[in-house]
């Protein structure tokens, strides 16, 4: 076995990146709500702006976009040009299903079994052309699993009512029973910690949302299938990916794996987010890279460069080191 | 420079075999007719091009005509989070399966506050477009009707004016007509029957929030008479109620 790399600097700026693009989205979340007076929070409709993919579908439908959708024209001439970053550095869905595959705790020979590229991952593609010929007919159901809106709405109708309710009944129960001994006592310390939540986090009234279970309960299993594949929906379901992996298939910046320092380890599978990499040296599928460079970080020869060029020419043969 | 450039376009046009996504073209065309047919399994439901409309289909202010509203909702949930009163909810089936989580009103759950217009501010696709408060507040969304079954003053012969003491337009759109009737004990009272306006009501529905008979209240609102929908209006060929 190689030795263990340290994780590449950057993979560390990639993730802070996500990080902040998460917590972005969680952030304008909580924002959307009632500011005084009559006012929604500023920005909140900030993510659903930049996808090209509920600007396509609504145009197709529609043939009319709202002006602020046309900011979804920058994701699509940055993925033409660069590839599929969208969905490795900003997408929050993405970095949502990035934690949980990473929480999985999956072993290497599972990792190297599961990591690589798979026939069934051009089923979104599919799914996307279903939604497209829908929409050129007028019928617009993309946002069934469009990932802002599927991440959005079970926010609002499941997880959030979940999270509030769970963490009211928490405080309430610990003020309620107020454990301690002697004088010290729990709500010392949970009472303002309850006043902080509350102000910041919680909801003025806990709401309630007819359909909840049904929403929630997919999005628990689109969670849930991080375990069978890293990043499931990312990679077989989601036609916004499919729609950038399309349009950002011959990207500028290349990930050059190189077949003389290869040793045929194939450890870039354990980490490879997306499925762009196939057991091939050399070889590597640019519309599935979300451009994680785990690979790169993980590859012990360091045989994977990143670089700018264009792709090489379909006759050149790729050298195959077997 | 001109070298990449053209190398980059001809990798569009000719990429190398690793680098293509091998979709296979009877599949392909298998999904766009799916796509397609699906959409006109859509527009023929009975709700599909408006052949008819679902009563409980009350949309927030500002929503579109119903097919343009559908073409372009991608169903977000920005509305249902922002509206104050938790009164937006995904729908079900109210507009077939088309309309699966798209926004819908629930009176008995919250209603459509008066002063407010976030709804219409956060919608990002103009599914809602955005209303001024002035706006909002002449847009009729459905319309209240009464079950006397149920209600007060005409099934139990008790006083109840709750529903006119919420309705906020300006002149009330509930009106009392007073009545004399007779209570179990065989006492001749008058009571306050209540009557809808349907020049005034915009079925913001806070009546049927507020009505003390829970569970199935005693009024209820219909999307008959929304501003949206001209044709699902009170009388025929009217642009709404009267005429509008």
């Amino acid at each position: 076995m190689a030795r263990k790399q340290r994780t590449s600097r950057l993979v560390w700026l990639r993730r802070g990146v996500q990080g902040v693009f998460l917590l972005l989205f969680l952030y304008l979340f909580l924002e959307t709500e009632y500011h005084p007076i009559n006012l929604a929070g500023a920005h909140v409709k900030l993510f659903f702006q930049l996808d090209p993919l509920a600007m396509l579908t609504a145009w197709l439908a529609s043939h009319a976009v709202a002006a602020g959708m046309l900011l979804s024209l920058a994701t699509l001439a940055v993925t033409l040009v660069f590839g599929r970053w969208f969905c490795g550095w900003i997408c929050p869905f993405g970095t949502l299903n990035n934690l949980c595959t990473s929480l999985r705790g999956a072993r290497a020979k599972a990792k190297l079994e599961t990591g690589g590229y798979g026939g069934w991952q051009k089923a979104k593609y599919y799914v996307l052309v279903v939604f497209l010929g829908g929409a050129l007919f007028g019928v617009n159901a993309a946002g069934w699993l469009d990932p802002f809106s599927f991440f959005f709405r079970s926010m609002t109708t499941a997880v959030y009512p979940v999270l509030n309710d769970a963490v009211s009944s928490l405080f309430g129960w610990l003020y309620d029973a107020n454990p301690g001994i002697g004088p010290v006592r729990v709500t010392a310390v949970s009472e303002p910690i309850y006043e902080i939540l509350r102000r910041h986090f919680l909801a003025v009234e806990q709401p309630h949302y007819v359909g909840n279970v049904l929403i929630g309960f997919l999005f628990g299993a689109v969670i849930a299938l991080n375990f069978v594949r890293p990043r499931f929906w990312c990679r077989y379901i989601c036609p916004l990916g499919a729609l950038l992996g399309i349009i950002g298939k011959n990207p500028v910046v290349r990930l050059n794996k190189s077949a003389e320092a290869c040793n045929n380890c194939r450890l870039c599978l354990a980490d490879c987010q997306g499925g762009a990499n196939t057991p091939d040296a050399g070889q590597w599928k640019p519309a599935e890279c979300f451009y994680c460079f785990n690979c790169r970080s993980d590859c012990p020869t360091e045989a994977i460069s990143v670089g700018f060029g264009t792709q090489p020419d379909s006759h050149e043969k790729t050298a195959v080191v077997k | 420079m001109i070298g990449p450039i053209f190398r980059w376009i001809k990798g569009f046009v000719k990429p190398p075999q690793s680098a293509r996504l091998d979709l296979s073209r009877r599949q392909l065309l298998a999904s766009g007719a799916a796509g397609i047919g699906a959409a006109y399994l859509f527009h023929t439901h009975p709700l599909g091009r408006q052949r008819s409309y679902n009563p409980d289909l009350v949309r927030p202010p500002g929503a579109l005509a119903e097919e343009e509203f559908l073409s372009k909702c991608t169903r977000c949930g920005e509305c249902m989070k922002v509206c104050p009163t938790n009164g937006i909810h995904p729908a079900a089936f109210e507009a077939g399966l088309e309309g699966l989580w798209t926004p819908v009103l629930k009176m008995t759950i919250g209603y459509c506050e008066y002063e407010c217009t976030l709804c219409t501010q956060v919608c990002p696709t103009g599914a809602i477009r955005a209303l001024t408060v002035a706006e909002k507040q002449r847009v009729k969304i459905g319309l209240a009707y009464f079950d006397r079954n149920r209600c007060l003053p005409y099934a139990y012969a008790r006083t109840c004016i709750v529903c006119e003491e919420h309705c906020p337009t300006p002149k009330k759109a509930i009106w009392f007509e007073e009545a004399q009737v007779t209570t179990p004990a065989g006492e001749k009272v008058t009571v306050k029957q209540p009557r809808v306006d349907p020049e005034l009501c915009i079925g913001c529905g806070i009546c049927v929030n507020k009505c003390v008979i829970k569970g199935q209240p005693a009024v209820l609102v219909s999307s008959v008479g929304e501003s949206r929908n001209p044709a699902n209006g009170l009388l025929l060929n009217s642009g709404g109620p009267y005429g509008g």
